[in-house]
C-alpha cells in the first residue's frame, strides 16, 4: 500500500529521488549536535502553548473591573490585559498550566540556544561555508530575546510594567530622535495612550514568529544543503558525513527528544511557579517594587545600568545620557556586531579561508576559546550584576560594597579569564593522553624485589570497537541465505 | 528493479544479517521491554492526565500526568532508536559546495552581459526606475513611522503642577499639613490628574513643625522656602530610567530607588549620592493655604524623570 | 538499559546526574519554597484576631480591651479609636523587667544614654514591636536589630511597654486591639502595593537597603506587629500616622500581609523564595537545559 501510494504522489510530484536522498541523509551522531533541537522543539512548544494562551488573552489596556476566582482582587480596576491574564491563571482550565509552559518554555528556548551558539563557537562550526547560517542564528537569539521581553510585558503587572518603563526610557536616550521613538511607539509620553500592549501583542504573536520561523526554514534548510559538521576521528574526513541515517533512526530519536522536552517543560510547569501575576498586582506607573528584575536572559542589560557611574554629559546644548545609552544600546550593540562579525573577523585573523567540515576541540585553538570563554564570563558578570540587591541581602553585605565590587570585577575579571583559559588550553594538549580514559597502571614485582609497572589492558566497554562506516543500503535482503524454506520450517524475521 | 537513469552506485542490497543493521544492544530482548515498558508508563500517564482535566484540573497533577507520560513516551522511543535500531554507522559523501568554474562563469554571464546589454542601452529608463523605487522606499517609511504617535513636543517639559495645585492622594483626597508624621511619606499628584504618571510626586515629612516654626533649613540655597511646616516635595520619577522612587528611609533620610539603587539626598534638594542617577529629582515647591491644605507655589522648575536630548 | 554501555553508563551518569540533581536542589532550597502546594482559589484569612494576651500565659489580670482614644496634649494626631489601654498594675513589673534588661541602655527612666535612644514617648506600642519581635533586647548596636525570638512572653512584653508609657502617659503609639473580621482584602492590597511594596517587595520578601539597613522579611510579623509598625515606622520605616494611613486602612494592610503575603496562592507549584525572575532563571536554566543536555548525553555518542 505504500509502494503504491508513493508512487500516486511521484507522478503528480516527482518527489521519488530526491525524498530518498532526504531520507539517506546521515547526521552524526555526537551529544552536542542535539543542544540546537532543545531551541528548535522549545520554538514548536511555544507555538502550541502561544496559540492557546491567544485564543484567551485580551490584548487591552481598557480598564475593567476584575470578578474572578482570585478573590484579593476582586473589584479591583485592571486593565482587560491583566484580568485576561489572571483569568487564565485561575479560571481556565488547564490556563495555568499552559501559561507556565509557555513561560519556562521561553527560558528553555533561549538557554538552549546561548549553549547551542556556545558549541558552535567554540567547535569552530560557524567557518566557510556556514557563516550565512551563524548570522541566521545570532539573528534568532536578537529576536527571541525581544519576543521574550515583549511576551512577559504583556500581562501588565506591576513588575513586567517596571520593565516597559525603563524601556521607554532607554528609547528616549538615543540621541536626536529618541524622544520622538518612544512617543511614537507608545502613543504620547509615558505611559502612552494604551497602544502599547495592543502593539507588543501583535508583534510577539505574529510579526517576530513569523521571521523567526522564516529564519529557522533557512537555518535547517542551509544544515540540509550543506550537511552537518563532525568531530574528527576514524573514517570521518571532510569529505564525508558519518553517523545515523535520517529515516528510522535520527527520526525515531528526535522525536523521542522532542516529547522528552516537551515533558521537562510541562514538569516545570506544573511544579515550579513562575511569574505569579496575581501576586504582583495591576501595573500603575507610579507604583513600584523592590527587588524587581527583568527575565534571565535580558538581566545583563540590569546589570549594566546597575554598574554603570552617572556619566550624563550635558554639552552642546543638548543632554546626552550616557548612563543609560552606553549601558543599555551603545553596549548590547557592540556586543551583538561582535557576534555577527567573528566568522569574518576569524578567517582575516587566522588567514584562513578553507572549507571546514570537521569542527575543532576547543583545546586545539586557545586564542578562539579564551575569547569564548571570555565572553562567557563577561555576561555572566554583566548578569550576576543585575541582582546586586538580592545578593546584599543573602549574603548580608552592605549594597554599595557589592555594586562597587561589580563596577571592579566586570570588566577585570573576564581579561582574567582569557588568560586562564588560553593558559589552560595550551597545558590540555600539551599533557599525553589528555580526553582518554587513564588506564590503571599494574604493579609487578620481580622475583628479586624490584618493582615495575606497566599499564593495564583496556577495559571491556572502553575503546568501543567500531565497524566501518558504509553507505546506507537501499535494499534490504530481508531472507537471510542460511534459512531456506523447507517443510516444518518457519521463517522467522526480526 | 533499477532504472537506468539512476546510477548503479548509489543503490546497494545488504543482507539483513550485515553487521551495520544490528542492533546496538547487546541484549535487544531486555531493551526492548524496558522501552515497552516506558511506552505504557506513557500511554497510562496520557489517560491520567485526561482523566485529571476532566476532575480535578488541578496543576500539578495535570503537569505529573502529562510532563511524566511525555517523559516515558520519549524515553521509550530514544530507547529504540538508539539501542534497537541499525547501529551503523553509516556514511554519506558530501559533494562539491560551490558549482564548476564553467557554470560560475556562465551564471556571471548571464547577468553581466544579458544585463549589462538591456542597461548599457537603456541608461535613461534603468535610472528613472531607479530613482522611482529609491523614492518609493522612502516615502513608504513615513506612514509606517510617523503614523505611530505625536510628536513629543514640549510634553516632556510640562507636568499639571501649577501654582497653588492642590496635593491629593491617588485616591483623591486632598491632604492636609495636619496629615503626616515627622517620618511620614505619601505619593500626590495634582488634584485632577490623580495616577498621571508624569505628575507623580512624593511627599515626605522631615519634621514636626508648626505654621510659627522658623522652618527646616534645606540645601542648596534658597530651597528652604520650598518646604513649609517640615514638608517637602519631589518628582517621584527616577531621572535614571523613570522608575517611581518609593523607598524611603527615614533615619538617614535618604530616598533610594528600587530599580537600580540610586540613592538621593532629601535634605539637601535630592541629589545623587550614589548609584547611576545623574541628577538630583527636581523639586515641587511648596506651601499651606488658609485652609490647611498643602498646595504647590509653582510647577516643576526643569522636566522630571530621564534625561533625554532636547532636555537642557 | 542496555547492558553494552556497561559500567561506563552507570559510572558517568551517576557523577552528572548527581552534580545536576544536588546544584538543582540547592537551587531550590537556597530560595525557600513559600507555601504548600495546595490548589486554593480562595486565600483563608482569620477571622478572628488573634488574641494578643495569649492563650497559653493568660495575664494575671484580665486586660479590658474599651475603645477609647488617647489624650492628646501638644503630640501628634488622634490615633484613632480601637487601642489598648494597659492596666496600671502592670506597670511596677514592667519596671522591675525593664531595670534589669533595658535600663543598662536605656536609663532608668527610659530617658536615653549615649548608647540608646530615648523611649520617652514613643508609646506601649512602639515598645511592644521591638520587644515582641525579639529586636529588644539587643546585644549588637552596630548592625540593624534583627529579627529573633522573643525573649519575654506576651504578660511581660505588655508590662514593659506599659512602664515605658507611664513615663509620658498619653503620648507616642498604643498597642492596637486588632480585628480583622471587617478588613477588606481589596484595598489592603493597594494600599500595600503603593506604601509598602517599595521596600518590603511586592511579596513580602524583604530586601537590602543603602548602609548596611535592610527591609525585613514579612512573613513572620503579627497583624498587631504590623499595625505598631506601620504607625511607629521603625529604625529606617517611615511612620504612617493616622493622617496617612487611617486606622481601617492600618487593618486592611494588616489583613492583606495576614493572608495573601504570608500565605500567597501558590497554585503554580514551588513558589522558588518569591524574588521573581532571578530564582526563576536559576531553575530555568540549571534544571530545564541542564537536564535536557543530560537526555542529549544519553542520546549521543561521546566521541
Amino acid at each position: 500500500m505504500i509502494d503504491s501510494s508513493l508512487r500516486w504522489v511521484d507522478d503528480r510530484l516527482g518527489i521519488a529521488k530526491g525524498g530518498r536522498v532526504f531520507l539517506d541523509k546521515i547526521f552524526p551522531d555526537h551529544w552536542s549536535f542535539m543542544l540546537g533541537e532543545i531551541a528548535l522543539y522549545s520554538f514548536v512548544v511555544l507555538l502550541g502553548t502561544g496559540v492557546f494562551l491567544s485564543l484567551y488573552y485580551i490584548p487591552s489596556a481598557h480598564e475593567v473591573i476584575y470578578h474572578g476566582s482570585y478573590l484579593p482582587l476582586n473589584g479591583q480596576k485592571v486593565s482587560e490585559a491583566y484580568s485576561s491574564s489572571v483569568g487564565l491563571s485561575f479560571d481556565v482550565k488547564s490556563g495555568l498550566l499552559m501559561r507556565q509552559a509557555h513561560h519556562w518554555s521561553a527560558d528553555i528556548f533561549l538557554g538552549s540556544i546561548a549553549v547551542h551558539m556556545a558549541r558552535v563557537f567554540f567547535t569552530g562550526a560557524f567557518r566557510k561555508p556556514r557563516e550565512f547560517n551563524w548570522l541566521v542564528g545570532v539573528t534568532m537569539l536578537l529576536l527571541g530575546i525581544v519576543n521574550g521581553f515583549l511576551g512577559y510585558s504583556l500581562p501588565d503587572d506591576l513588575v513586567s510594567g517596571t520593565g516597559i518603563r525603563i524601556a521607554y526610557s532607554i528609547i528616549e536616550s538615543i540621541p536626536l530622535v529618541g524622544s520622538y521613538l518612544g512617543f511614537f511607539l507608545f502613543g504620547g509620553n509615558y505611559p502612552g495612550n494604551g497602544v502599547i500592549i495592543p502593539r507588543f501583542f501583535i508583534i510577539h504573536v505574529l510579526i517576530i514568529p513569523v521571521i523567526i520561523g522564516g529564519l529557522l526554514a533557512a537555518h535547517l534548510g542551509l544544515l540540509v544543503k550543506q550537511k552537518h559538521t563532525q568531530f574528527k576521528g576514524p573514517g570521518k574526513t571532510e569529505h564525508n558525513v558519518v553517523g545515523s541515517p535520517m529515516f528510522p533512526t535520527f527520526i525515531a530519536k528526535t522525536t523521542g527528544y522532542l516529547f522528552m522536552i516537551t515533558a521537562v517543560t510541562f514538569l516545570l510547569a506544573g511544579f515550579a511557579q513562575i511569574n505569579p501575576i496575581w501576586q504582583f498586582g495591576q501595573y500603575e506607573p507610579y507604583q513600584i517594587s523592590y527587588a524587581v528584575q527583568p527575565d534571565w536572559y535580558m538581566g545583563w542589560l540590569d546589570g549594566a545600568l546597575r554598574i554603570m557611574p552617572s556619566w550624563e554629559w550635558v554639552g552642546w546644548g543638548h543632554t546626552w545620557p550616557l548612563e543609560v545609552f552606553l549601558p543599555a544600546v551603545l553596549f548590547p550593540g557592540i556586543i551583538f556586531n561582535i557576534f555577527f562579525v567573528w566568522p569574518f573577523y576569524e578567517a582575516r585573523h587566522t588567514k584562513d579561508l578553507a572549507y571546514h567540515n570537521l569542527l575543532d576541540r576547543p583545546r586545539d585553538r586557545p586564542k578562539r576559546t579564551g575569547a569564548g570563554a571570555m565572553m562567557l564570563m563577561l555576561m555572566f558578570m554583566v548578569f550576576a550584576a543585575s541582582s546586586t540587591d538580592v545578593m546584599a541581602n543573602f549574603f548580608q553585605i552592605e549594597l554599595n560594597y557589592v555594586l562597587w565590587f561589580f563596577r571592579i570585577a566586570v570588566p577585570v575579571i573576564p581579561i582574567i579569564t582569557y588568560f586562564v583559559t588560553v593558559k589552560i588550553c595550551e597545558e590540555m594538549r600539551a599533557a599525553e593522553g589528555i580526553g582518554k580514559r587513564k588506564r590503571a597502571n599494574v604493579v609487578l614485582r620481580s622475583e628479586t624485589g624490584e618493582y615495575s609497572t606497566i599499564e593495564s589492558d583496556a577495559r571491556p566497554g572502553d575503546g568501543h570497537e567500531e565497524l566501518e562506516a558504509v553507505p546506507v543500503p537501499t535494499f534490504i535482503d530481508m531472507v537471510p541465505e542460511e534459512l531456506a524454506t523447507g517443510p516444518g520450517i518457519r521463517r522467522v524475521m526480526r | 528493479m533499477s532504472d537506468e537513469s539512476l546510477k548503479a552506485p548509489t543503490l546497494s542490497k545488504v543482507s539483513v544479517e550485515d553487521p551495520h543493521l544490528q542492533p546496538y544492544a547487546k541484549n535487544p530482548g531486555r531493551v526492548e521491554a524496558a522501552s515497552a515498558a516506558l511506552m505504557v508508563l506513557g500511554f497510562l500517564g496520557f489517560i491520567g492526565f485526561g482523566i485529571t482535566y476532566w476532575i480535578s484540573d488541578q496543576t500539578q497533577w495535570e503537569a505529573a500526568t502529562l510532563g511524566g507520560g511525555m517523559l516515558a513516551l520519549g524515553a521509550g522511543l530514544i530507547a529504540w532508536g538508539k539501542y534497537l535500531m541499525a547501529q551503523g554507522p553509516f556514511v554519506e559523501e558530501r559533494h562539491e559546495f560551490h558549482s564548476t568554474e564553467e557554470e560560475r562563469d556562465a551564471m556571471s554571464a548571464a547577468i553581466v552581459e544579458r544585463g549589462g546589454m538591456v542597461v548599457q542601452r537603456r541608461k535613461v529608463l534603468f535610472g528613472l526606475f531607479g530613482l522611482g523605487a529609491t523614492t518609493l522606499g522612502v516615502v513608504l517609511i513615513f506612514p509606517l513611522v510617523r503614523s505611530l504617535g505625536p510628536k513629543p513636543g514640549r510634553d516632556l517639559f510640562a507636568t499639571n503642577w501649577k501654582n497653588n495645585s492642590q496635593l491629593v492622594t491617588s485616591t483623591g483626597r486632598a491632604v492636609r499639613a495636619s496629615d503626616l508624621e515627622a517620618g511620614g511619606v505619601l505619593t500626590v499628584f495634582p488634584k485632577g490628574f490623580e495616577g498621571s504618571s508624569p505628575d507623580q510626586t512624593i511627599l515626605i515629612r522631615l519634621a514636626q513643625l508648626g505654621p510659627d516654626d522658623p522652618p527646616l533649613q534645606l540645601d542648596p540655597p534658597g530651597r528652604t522656602e520650598w518646604g513649609v511646616q517640615g514638608y517637602v516635595a519631589f518628582s517621584k520619577m527616577c531621572t535614571h530610567l523613570g522608575c517611581p522612587v518609593g523607598l524611603y528611609q527615614e533615619r538617614t533620610q535618604q530616598l533610594v530607588c528600587p530599580c537600580h539603587q540610586s540613592i538621593f539626598n532629601v535634605k539637601s534638594g535630592c541629589i545623587p549620592e550614589f548609584g547611576p542617577a545623574p541628577r538630583p529629582l527636581p523639586q515641587l515647591p511648596l506651601k499651606v493655604d488658609n485652609a490647611g491644605y498643602l498646595r504647590s507655589q509653582g510647577g516643576y522648575n526643569q522636566a522630571v524623570g530621564p534625561g533625554f536630548w532636547e532636555r537642557p | 538499559m542496555a547492558t553494552g554501555m556497561g559500567r561506563r553508563f552507570r559510572s558517568r551518569y551517576a557523577v552528572l546526574a548527581g552534580l545536576l540533581a544536588s546544584v538543582g536542589i540547592f537551587g531550590l532550597m537556597a530560595f525557600a519554597p513559600s507555601a504548600a502546594q495546595a490548589d486554593s482559589t480562595t486565600t483563608t484569612i482569620s477571622t478572628a484576631a488573634p488574641n494578643p494576651y495569649g492563650s497559653a500565659a493568660a495575664p494575671s489580670q484580665s486586660v479590658p480591651t474599651t475603645t477609647t482614644t488617647l489624650a492628646t496634649s501638644s503630640g501628634p494626631s488622634d490615633y484613632g479609636t480601637v487601642s489598648v489601654i494597659l492596666p496600671e498594675s502592670f506597670i511596677a513589673p514592667g519596671q522591675a523587667l525593664f531595670d534589669a534588661s533595658c535600663a543598662s541602655c536605656h536609663g532608668n527612666d527610659a530617658s536615653g544614654t549615649a548608647r540608646a535612644p530615648n523611649l520617652q514617648g514613643l508609646g506601649a506600642g512602639t515598645v511592644d514591636f521591638w520587644v515582641s519581635t525579639g529586636r529588644m533586647p539587643l546585644a549588637d548596636s552596630s548592625v540593624q536589630p534583627a529579627e529573633k525570638p522573643p525573649r519575654f512572653n506576651r504578660t511581660e512584653t505588655l508590662e514593659i511597654a506599659a512602664f515605658v508609657q507611664s513615663q509620658t502617659p498619653g503620648i507616642g503609639v498604643p498597642v492596637p486591639a486588632v480585628n480583622l473580621s471587617n478588613a477588606n482584602l481589596e484595598m489592603g492590597g493597594s494600599l500595600f502595593t503603593l506604601n509598602c511594596a517599595a521596600c518590603h517587595t511586592i511579596t513580602g520578601a524583604g530586601d537590602a537597603l543603602a548602609g548596611g539597613a535592610y527591609a525585613p522579611s514579612l512573613h513572620l510579623a503579627t497583624p498587631t506587629q504590623i499595625i505598631e509598625a506601620i504607625r511607629s515606622g521603625p529604625a529606617n520605616m517611615p511612620r504612617f500616622g493616622p493622617g496617612n494611613i487611617t486606622d481601617a486602612e492600618a487593618h486592611d494592610i494588616a489583613a492583606y500581609v495576614a493572608g495573601p503575603i504570608q500565605h500567597p496562592n501558590d497554585r503554580g507549584g514551588f513558589g522558588l523564595g518569591g524574588i521573581g525572575p532571578v530564582g526563576e532563571g536559576f531553575v530555568g536554566l540549571l534544571l530545564g537545559v541542564g537536564l535536557l543536555m543530560l537526555v542529549a548525553f544519553w542520546i549521543g555518542d561521546r566521541t
